[in-house]
Formats: structure tokens, sequence, C-alpha cells
């Protein structure tokens, strides 16, 4: 290949990145810039406050964190997708550890079926969810919404865990069990040390079926507005009469931005993880 | 694993299986079955309410669990319908008519020879030397197609099927949306990941880490999807660039069935290219340098290298990922529910244009409250799903374990 043409693949392989940057960066910085904007536009007519923040203001964040109840509804989010992590994790470590590390009959079929039955869209099972968790007494409260979302994240946990535990080498633990452990405590101080970048990513992935969940807060919690979870409270706030959008603006922003700085800060652990884990299996 | 007796393994086994097991009958199998039971009743907004006595009412409800009284007074109760799957035939509407059943099998021969090029295509490259190359099969297919298309009418015979209820538009709209969405996700995270994938790229860290932010984003999917709704109002983004650029009164993009559908697919392949791309580029990093060598030394060019090498060897590791994203993408629901929620309508009776699967069993369940209906529909999108699912397993060999 000769020089020049190395430039030009060169001049298109940035054009080709930078388009994609932008795609992947506006929508995120169109957020931002209307959450500094004052008044209750959500647009601004002069082109260049479309891209720039040709004006700045932070009354927006103001109103949003003490002038409604959006610190509750924050908090609220927080306890749900926290306490959905923590039981997906302890729930699902355990069956992937057993189901990487015996050979039991129905092992194979367990996994298929766990993969089959969550073909079942969530969605369409959510009004016998919510007659159940109304016959348990749990609709309308966050522990009903805490089973839900750790249900929903089993699947994918179970066999992302069994897909790690499956590249630990065996031979590992039984050295340890040769020195006297239990095959659980040998999992436990050699197998489960060596996947915490998987436990990392599961449980990030787990939080964040929590944190972003829509569908399901809005029908299982529907009211009352101490009890709102961030993401449909904010959904709601921006289907309402006159809305105020600079304020949902700012909200979203503050929803958005914590998730991608997470991503961000384990891409590594992604990029390992879904090549070792997920899609290799 | 060795260490233990026989009844403490299986102890072992069950007890730590079972919270997965409980919460999976709980939630997952309990709702596919109450589920599947209502879609043969009668049940809708008129008769929310359970007749105990009748079927398997009393068992399956739970308003009919002694936890709290029945309901009374709010309409008739619902009850098993005769004949018992009328929910289905009012969802299906004339498909079983023989006119439709004739327009489906043209529709069928029609699309044969893809089939046909595909499995010869199959044929021939297990044999050692190719005499005729694929792109000659597809092209005789494809002019077969065309042939066969326009002798049996192809667009007569398409709207026969699409006259037929809603059950054959919205499940035709979302299998258009996966079929667009999907390659080009692919394509899209392809490019990027091969440029890349060249570690003496300036920026290379910088791009990553932008292109890694959909990702983020779309764990809030609803929040973003509002955003790409702004950008494409008639006021928004869009449009206010295109006056600013080029003088063009821009359309009304939400409003056009057409745009509408397409800015769906942009929002949509922005929230999953992300994924792809970071499993693309793993998938590159494993391919050994010393191949690409070799083909250098045969004199190959760069998309030779492509097709030869590069996608061959990272199919493996691509298709679960493709197979699971055709999954999410057929069950997409947040994406359309933010920016058009279904819209825009093109009749009083017919589904929108952008009315996907999961946003009519919304609007049905949530809207219309027409439970026995929206629970057949669920049933027949789960059977698909399940044999897809089944298939693509077979496909991919994801099962296997530590020990095979």
């Amino acid at each position: 290949m000769t020089r020049k043409t190395r430039t030009t693949v060169r001049i298109i392989q940035y054009v080709i990145l930078i388009l994609a940057a932008l795609y992947a960066f506006y929508p995120i910085w169109f957020a931002i810039l209307a959450s500094g904007r004052s008044g209750d536009r959500l647009y601004t007519l002069n082109l260049p406050g479309m891209f720039f923040p040709t004006e700045w203001t932070f009354e927006n964040y103001r109103t949003m964190l003490f002038g409604r109840p959006f610190l509750t509804w924050l908090k609220n989010s927080f306890v749900v997708a926290g306490a959905t992590t923590v039981l997906s994790l302890v729930i699902c470590t355990a069956s992937a550890f057993v189901l990487s590390r015996f050979k039991f009959k129905g092992r194979e079929f367990f996994l298929i079926f766990l993969l089959a039955i969550q073909t079942f869209p969530g969605l369409l099972s959510l009004v016998a969810i919510a007659q159940l968790l109304t016959a348990f007494g749990l609709y309308g409260k966050h522990a009903g919404l805490v089973l839900a979302y750790t249900t929903g994240t089993l699947v994918f946990c179970t066999w992302n865990m069994k897909g790690y535990f499956d590249t630990i080498p065996i031979d590992l633990e039984e050295s340890a069990m040769l020195d006297g452990c239990g095959p659980i405590q040998a999992f436990v101080l050699v197998a489960l040390p060596l996947v915490r970048p998987a436990l990392a990513v599961t449980a990030i992935l787990a939080f964040l079926s929590g944190w972003g969940d829509f569908i399901f807060a809005s029908v299982l919690v529907p009211a009352p507005d101490s009890l709102k979870l961030a993401v449909p409270a904010l959904y709601e706030l921006a289907n309402s009469v006159s809305v105020p959008w600079g304020q949902f603006a700012a909200g979203a922003v503050i929803v958005v931005l914590p998730t991608i700085v997470v991503f961000l800060l384990a891409q590594g652990a992604f990029e390992a993880g879904l090549t070792m884990g997920g899609v290799k299996g | 694993m060795a260490g233990w007796s026989g009844r403490r393994t299986s102890l072992t086994i069950v007890l730590f299986l079972l919270p997965t097991i409980v919460a999976i009958l709980i939630f997952n199998v309990y709702p596919l079955i109450l589920n599947t039971y209502t879609s043969f009743t009668n049940r809708n907004q008129f008769r929310p309410n359970p007749d105990c006595a009748n079927g398997l009412n009393g068992v399956l409800d739970p308003l009919c669990w002694g936890v709290f009284k029945a309901p009374q007074g709010l309409g008739s109760p619902y009850r098993l319908q005769s004949p018992i799957l009328k929910n289905y035939s009012i969802l299906m509407g004339t498909l079983f008519t023989p006119a439709s059943l004739l327009a489906l099998l043209k529709i069928i021969i029609i699309l044969a020879p893809l089939v046909v090029a595909s499995q010869v295509n199959k044929r021939l490259d297990r044999g050692l030397t190719r005499s005729i190359p694929s792109g000659a099969v597809w092209l005789l297919a494809i002019i077969a197609l065309v042939i066969l298309g326009a002798a049996l009418n192809f667009f007569a015979a398409l709207n026969i099927l699409m006259s037929t209820g809603d059950f054959l538009i919205v499940v035709a709209r979302t299998l258009l949306f996966v079929m667009l969405r999907v390659p080009l996700t692919f394509v899209l995270a392809l490019t990027l990941a091969l440029i890349l994938n060249d570690k003496t790229l300036k920026g290379n860290t910088f791009f990553r880490a932008v292109l890694f932010l959909p990702w983020g984003a779309s764990s809030v999917a609803i929040l973003i999807s509002l955003v790409w709704q702004f950008i494409f109002r008639e006021q928004g983004v869009i449009n206010q660039l295109l006056a600013a650029l080029f003088h063009i009164k821009g359309p009304v993009w939400l409003n056009n069935p057409i745009a509408a559908f397409g800015v769906i697919v942009v929002a949509d392949i922005y929230f999953s290219f992300p994924f792809f791309m970071v499993a693309i580029l793993g998938a590159l990093q494993s391919i050994p340098a010393d191949t690409y060598e070799a083909a250098d030394v045969e004199g190959a060019n760069y998309w030779d290298k492509l097709f030869g090498i590069t996608l061959p060897l990272i199919r493996p590791a691509i298709l679960p990922a493709t197979v699971l994203t055709s999954i999410t993408a057929f069950q997409m629901f947040g994406t359309a529910y933010a920016i058009t929620q279904g819209g825009p309508q093109t009749g009083a009776a017919t589904p929108g244009a952008t009315e996907f699967v999961m946003l009519y069993a919304y609007r049905q369940i949530f809207q219309l409250q027409n439970y026995g209906i929206a629970t057949a529909f669920a049933v027949i999108i789960f059977i698909f799903l399940f044999g897809v699912t089944l298939w693509s397993l077979r496909l991919t060999h994801i099962t296997r374990g530590v020990y095979e």
C-alpha cells in the first residue's frame, strides 16, 4: 500500500469515528445543555445553543433537588436497586456454583429451562405478578418490586457467573480440598476471589436493571409520591400537562450521569468479561 | 467434584438451587400458567374478576384465594368461554380462510429461492473447491425471487395477508424492525471495531470511551429515548439544522409512518451498538496475527482478508450475541413507547406504524384491558420466542459446561 492511500484510509477512519462519536454523545450532551437553560424551554431557537452552552444556570438543579421530592425518588431507586443487587448476587452465585462445579442429573435441562422460561417477556407477566403481589400484600411496596427485579436478573446472572466459574480451573479448588477444605469452603476461598471482575459486572448490571427500569416500577408502585422511583417519576414529569423541561432534563442528567460514569469505570471489566463469560460461554 | 459423600452433595445441590427455583416458579412459571389459562377466558375490562367456581379460576387466580374476599359488583365475573379458542380466532382474524391461506402459500413460494440458495451454498462450502461462487448462487436466487414475485403478484398477496387482522400486521412490522435493526447494528459495530482494533490509531482510548457511552445510557433507555424524541420533534434539533443549513422545512418526523419507524430504528441502534462493538473487539483480539501474515504472503487484499479470515474466525463468538440481540430487538418496548407510543395511527382500528409486539400487548393490557386477547397474543409470541431460543441454543452450543 502506498503512503498516500494509507493517509486517505486514516482520514476516512477518523471521519467515521467522529460521526459515530457525535451519534454516541449528542443525546447525552443535549440533556446536559437543556438542564442548564433558564425558563421552561426544551429548545432554544439560536442554533449554536443546541450544541454549545451559550447560557447556563443551576436553577433547574436547585429546584429539582430542593423544590421537589426528587431526592426521595433517588433514595427509593437506590435502595430498591441496591437490595436487588445483593439478593440477586447471593442467589445466583449459589446456583452458578452448583451448576458449574457439580455434575448432576438435570443440570443441562435446568440451564436450558432457565433460558427458555426467560423468553416469556416480563411485560406480559406483569398483570399476574401484580395480582400475586396484591395477594401477598406486597403490591405498591418496595419489597415486592425488589422480588420482581431479582427474579428478572436471575437468569442472566446465573448464566454469566456460571460462564466465569467454568473458566476457573477446578484443580485449584481440588488442591485446596486436599488441604482439608470442604467444596464450599474451597470455592469461597479459592474460586470466588478469582472472579471478582465477574462479580463486579454482574452486580453493576443487576443494580442498573432496578435503577433504570420503568415499566415494572410504574405498574407495581404507582403511588404515592413518597414511594416512587426516580425513572418512572421523571417520565411522568415529562408527560404532565405543562412540563418544566429544564427540571426534567436536570433530573435526567442526575440519573444518567452516575450510570455512565460507572460504565466507563467498569469498561475494562466489561470488555474482558464479555469475551470470557458472556459471549464465548 | 469429589470430596463429599453422595447424600451431602445432593443436599448442597438442592439447597443452593432452591432460591432460584422458587423465584422462577413464582415470578416466571406461575404468570405463564395464569396467562395461558386467561387466554381461554372472556376476561376484559367489563369482566375483570373471576367466577371462582368456574374452571380452574378458583385455583389459579389470586383473587379467589381466601387472602381477600372475591370482590362483588364490578360487572359480571369472567369464566372459560366457548368456543375455548375464541380469543385466538379473534386475534387471527380471517387468516384461516382459503383466500388468506392461498396468499400465505404464494408468499412462501416467492421467498423459497432464498432458502434454497442458502442450502445450496452450505452444501457447496463443504466441498474442497467451489465451482460456483456464492454470489452467483444468490444472484440466481434473487432473479428467481423477482420472477416469482411478479408472476404470483407478491404485493397483492401481502395486502390480503395484512388485512386479516392485527396479529400479522404487528408481527410483520416487528420482524421488519428486527431485520433492519440487527444487521445495521452489526455493520456499524463491525466497522467501528475494525477501526478501533488498530492499536496505532491515535485517540483510540478516547473513541473507545465515547462509543461506549450509549451502553451506559441504555440502562436508563426510557429517559434517553425521550431525548431522541426531542431531537426529532417538529421544532427539534434535526429540523432546526435542516432549516439553518439547507433552508428546508423539515417534515414532522414522528407523524409520518415511515419516518417514525426510521427514528425508532436509529434510536434503538444507538442503544445496542456498543455491546456489539465490544463483543466484536474481543473476538478480533483473539485472532492470531500470523494468520494475516500468511495471507499477506499470498497477496490477499483487505477485503479478501476481511471475508476470508476475520469474519469466519469471529463468527463463533459473535453468533450468540447476534441471536441474543435479535430476540431482545423483537421484544423492544421502551424506545418506541417513549418516542412514538406506537403511533402514528394510520386508521381507527389498525395498530399504529410503530406498534411492535410489546407495545401492542401493552396497549391491549393496560389501556384497553382486553386481557383475554392480550394473553392469547402473549401465548403465541411466547411459543415463537421459545422455539427461536431453542433453535439458537442448538446453533450456538452455549450450554456446554466445564466438564464436557
